[in-house]
């Protein structure tokens, strides 16, 4: 994306001012961000790896563009509640790299968090935007075969992303996490760590590059006929970015701050829960808010 | 020509106790076993049958014979599995073993004796091994199995030899008691009251009248006996397509050397299954003891697979799988194994140059990293979901092991689109209606609705009260009768105040089904 944005800046003319040529160039990177999905080397911070945009403008400029393949990124949940909505992030986040190049995902979860949580649905998944034949799950009977799994998993060039799903947190140190990161750096795999069980994002350390704490959101809701109680709307969550390595320079990360995001199951990428609520409902994407239903 | 040696193992009852303690063997041993209200012996060992003790006396009067008698408890399952561990282990002579319940086996030896130095080292070397095991054992080798086993039993003779005349053949065996047919109990005192005893007695004399008072059992027995009817035997595992073995004159202990051998066995294999252009999809290790155990050691794999490396690491997981039980002797080598053989149990047509052009290498890594996990893991728990045609949640999709059948290669959808999935019929611009999780049993939940039939208002889930802010439905799922019975489900999306979404069902139609229907958790959504 980077790459293109410099042929952008080169070809803008020199006549306007320079609040409209910033203004033109955001635009240009949000309809980049929502079309298409940055897959060149990110020159701005000097790296190298490339990182796959979120699809949402505010949550891709602090990550610098994205999340970088040849990483570890960790989700917690905020609360004992929020396990489930920070699982759909986890999944929403792996269906974006899966996107990004068209390889499986592969999913190693402790059994544990499958019987407090259940099991990936297929047709569920499928309705979320991931393709059920391209995952492959492995089950791990405890921790420690779940962290063996995903370094195995790591060093393996195939998948677009590795999705790891621990309960317990304890077997999970540095030493761990910093396991995991070598080998998704040599392999340049993308590593998601989701831990579903107690661990909070301020009681992790390690050596991942990103972590994303999950809070549920109330998803705008629709009116239904006849005055009833309104309609759930699609996946919505609150995120903090509880820590981001790769900070671009003068970016500066709220690290208290929730941001607001849908997830479109459709066109597979985060929107904007606060700018775009009405786009999102209407599922074709248009500015149109959707047509109310029949009885 | 067909070659059978039969094995028999006379006190495997009491053997079984005794082999790891030379002392105890030569002490009189019985096993026991109530029979009919009566502990009476079952087995006896050499030392016990030189007091006159046999199986049958009564506990009492074998004490009585001898008080110094040693006894254990009869275990027939034990004895079995003893049974069977030697079977298996006998398969270090040759694949075709069969069990011979209850104190022998039996294997077929054809064009496999040579390889121990002619037939009768062949029956020195079986038995000299067994008794460093602890296992006194008798073989005998003839061209039928049955003769083999009379011979094993019955006869100073061990070997009849391949191009022995019909007289002779008939000499020797016709010298045997009738009990070596192979007869039941009854039909032999019958026989002896008619003053039939050897076999050479039934040979000559005229049949029908015998076979219309014995039945015809007692032919049939006798034909096999000579080599003039076949019987087959029953081999305890069947014979792989590829095997690779080696033979050590000194038993390998070290897991080092264990790995090193199989990959020079993985080389030996992946030439002959070039050769014949097949791929392994199952393969086995066996690793024969020196003291009689016999180690297997099984892999999977996800698609056809010949390259020695890459068999050789799945056997190395699944070493180390091993070594999580025990760190330092992963195999239980004991004092070490002399035999290593690495099978082909099942193959595949794998064409040739396909692991060079066709499949891209990613795909192939992709799946050597599948069958790592499943060695290491279990093969079970590398799965794929296969999405069903069903409208009940539970069968809507299975979940199907890796290693168990290949994946279906079909064109790639575009992500968001509900290609697997016939059974949901959803519009372009709805949102999703199944969960991303799924419950493994909808879990009872308490929920309070402002009419019976309406959707709920509140409810608890795992002590935790819900108020719902936005509600979805219902979604009418009704039982597939022809499948199973279950009461009809009315399905909800319900979104608590929170902004957590949830799948839950009211089980029941009101008025129609039940009264009071109950309300369940199914899934989650994100």
């Amino acid at each position: 994306m980077a790459g293109e944005l410099l042929r952008l800046r080169q070809t803008l003319p020199h006549g306007s001012g320079a609040a409209g040529r910033l203004s033109l160039l955001r635009r240009e990177i949000a309809g980049m961000a929502i079309t298409g999905i940055a897959a060149a080397p990110h020159l701005a911070s000097g790296d190298p790896r490339v990182r796959v945009s979120l699809g949402e403008t505010r949550l891709d400029r602090l990550l610098a563009g994205g999340l970088a393949t040849g990483a570890l990124h960790e989700i917690t949940a905020a609360g004992p509640g929020d396990a489930p909505a920070a699982a759909g992030f986890a999944l929403a986040l792996a269906a974006r790299f899966a996107a990004s190049r068209k390889a499986p995902l592969i999913w190693i979860g402790e059994d544990f968090a499958g019987l407090e949580q259940g099991a990936l649905y297929g047709p569920g998944l499928t309705l979320y935007g991931l393709d059920p034949d391209a995952l492959v799950l492995v089950h791990a009977a405890n921790a420690k075969d779940a962290l063996w799994a995903m370094e195995e998993a790591l060093k393996c060039r195939a998948p677009a992303a590795v999705i790891g799903e621990i309960f317990s947190s304890k077997l999970y140190d540095l030493t761990a996490s910093r396991r995991l990161v070598l080998a998704a750096q040599k392999h340049g795999t993308a590593g998601l760590l989701f831990l579903g069980g107690p661990a909070r994002a301020e009681t992790l350390s390690s050596s991942a590059e990103t972590r994303f704490e999950i809070r549920a959101r109330p998803s705008p809701h629709s009116a239904s006929a006849g005055g009833r109680a309104s309609l759930p709307g699609p996946a919505a969550f609150d995120v903090r970015i509880a820590k981001a390595r790769a900070g671009p320079n003068g970016v500066f990360i709220d690290r208290d701050k929730f941001h607001p995001v849908l997830w479109s199951h459709r066109e597979v990428l985060f929107r904007d829960a606060l700018s775009l609520p009405l786009a999102a409902v209407a599922g074709d994407g248009s500015d149109h808010p959707p047509q109310r239903r029949s009885a | 020509v067909t070659r059978y040696l039969s094995l028999w193992l006379p006190s495997l009852a009491t053997d079984r106790i005794t082999r790891r303690n030379v002392e105890a063997r030569r002490a009189p041993l019985a096993t026991i076993a109530k029979v009919k209200s009566a502990q009476r012996l079952a087995a006896v060992n050499r030392a016990a049958a030189r007091h006159g003790l046999k199986p049958g006396l009564a506990l009492a009067d074998a004490r009585a014979i001898l008080p110094g008698l040693a006894c254990c408890a009869a275990d027939e399952a034990a004895e079995a599995a003893t049974l069977a561990a030697i079977t298996d282990w006998c398969r270090c002579f040759t694949q075709l073993a069969a069990l011979d319940a209850p104190d022998g086996a039996m294997l077929d030896v054809t064009g496999a004796a040579h390889l121990f130095g002619g037939e009768a080292r062949l029956l020195g070397e079986i038995e000299r091994r067994l008794a460093t095991q602890g296992f006194a054992a008798r073989a005998a080798l003839a061209a039928t199995p049955e003769a083999a086993w009379a011979l094993a039993r019955y006869a100073e003779v061990r070997l009849l030899p391949e191009d022995i005349s019909e007289a002779d053949l008939c000499h020797q065996l016709g010298a045997l008691p009738l009990a070596a047919l192979r007869l039941d109990e009854k039909t032999l005192a019958a026989l002896a009251q008619t003053g039939l005893r050897r076999i050479g007695d039934l040979i000559l004399r005229p049949r029908a009248p015998l076979a219309a008072r014995f039945g015809q059992t007692l032919f049939h027995r006798l034909d096999a006996l000579l080599g003039r009817a076949r019987t087959p035997i029953t081999p305890r595992f069947e014979v792989p397509p590829y095997l690779a073995e080696r033979r050590f004159a000194e038993p390998i202990v070290q897991r080092e050397t264990i790995e090193a051998t199989i990959l020079a066995l993985a080389q030996e294999l992946s030439h002959l299954l070039t050769r014949q252009g097949d791929g392994a999809r199952q393969l086995d290790v066996s690793l024969f003891g020196v003291d009689g155990r016999v180690r297997h050691l099984r892999a999977g794999t996800s698609r056809p697979l010949r390259d020695p490396a890459v068999i050789a690491r799945l056997f190395r997981e699944k070493i180390e799988a091993a070594g999580n039980i025990d760190e330092r002797d992963p195999l239980d080598a004991g004092f070490g194994f002399d035999v290593v053989r690495l099978s082909a149990e099942a193959v595949e047509r794998q064409d040739e140059d396909q692991t060079n052009w066709l499949t891209p290498a990613a795909e192939q890594d992709l799946a050597d990293l599948i069958d790592r996990l499943g060695a290491r893991l279990g093969v079970r728990r590398v799965t794929r979901l296969r999405l069903a045609d069903s409208h009940w949640p539970e069968f809507a999709v299975t979940a199907m092991s890796v290693s168990s059948s290949p994946p279906e290669r079909h064109g790639r959808a575009c992500p968001g689109h509900p290609r697997g999935a016939p059974a949901i019929i959803i519009a372009d611009n709805e949102l999703p209606a199944r969960p991303i999780r799924l419950l493994q049993k909808p879990e009872p939940i308490e929920a309070v609705a402002s009419v019976p039939d309406g959707p709920p208002v509140r409810f608890r889930w795992r002590r935790v009260l819900h108020e719902v802010a936005a509600i979805e439905g219902p979604e009418r799922i009704a039982s597939e009768w022809w499948r199973h019975q279950a009461l009809t489900r009315d399905y909800f999306r319900a979104e608590d105040s929170e902004g957590r979404r949830f799948w839950l069902f009211r089980e029941g139609l009101y008025e129609t089904e039940t009264m009071r229907p109950r309300w369940f958790m199914h899934g989650l959504f994100a």
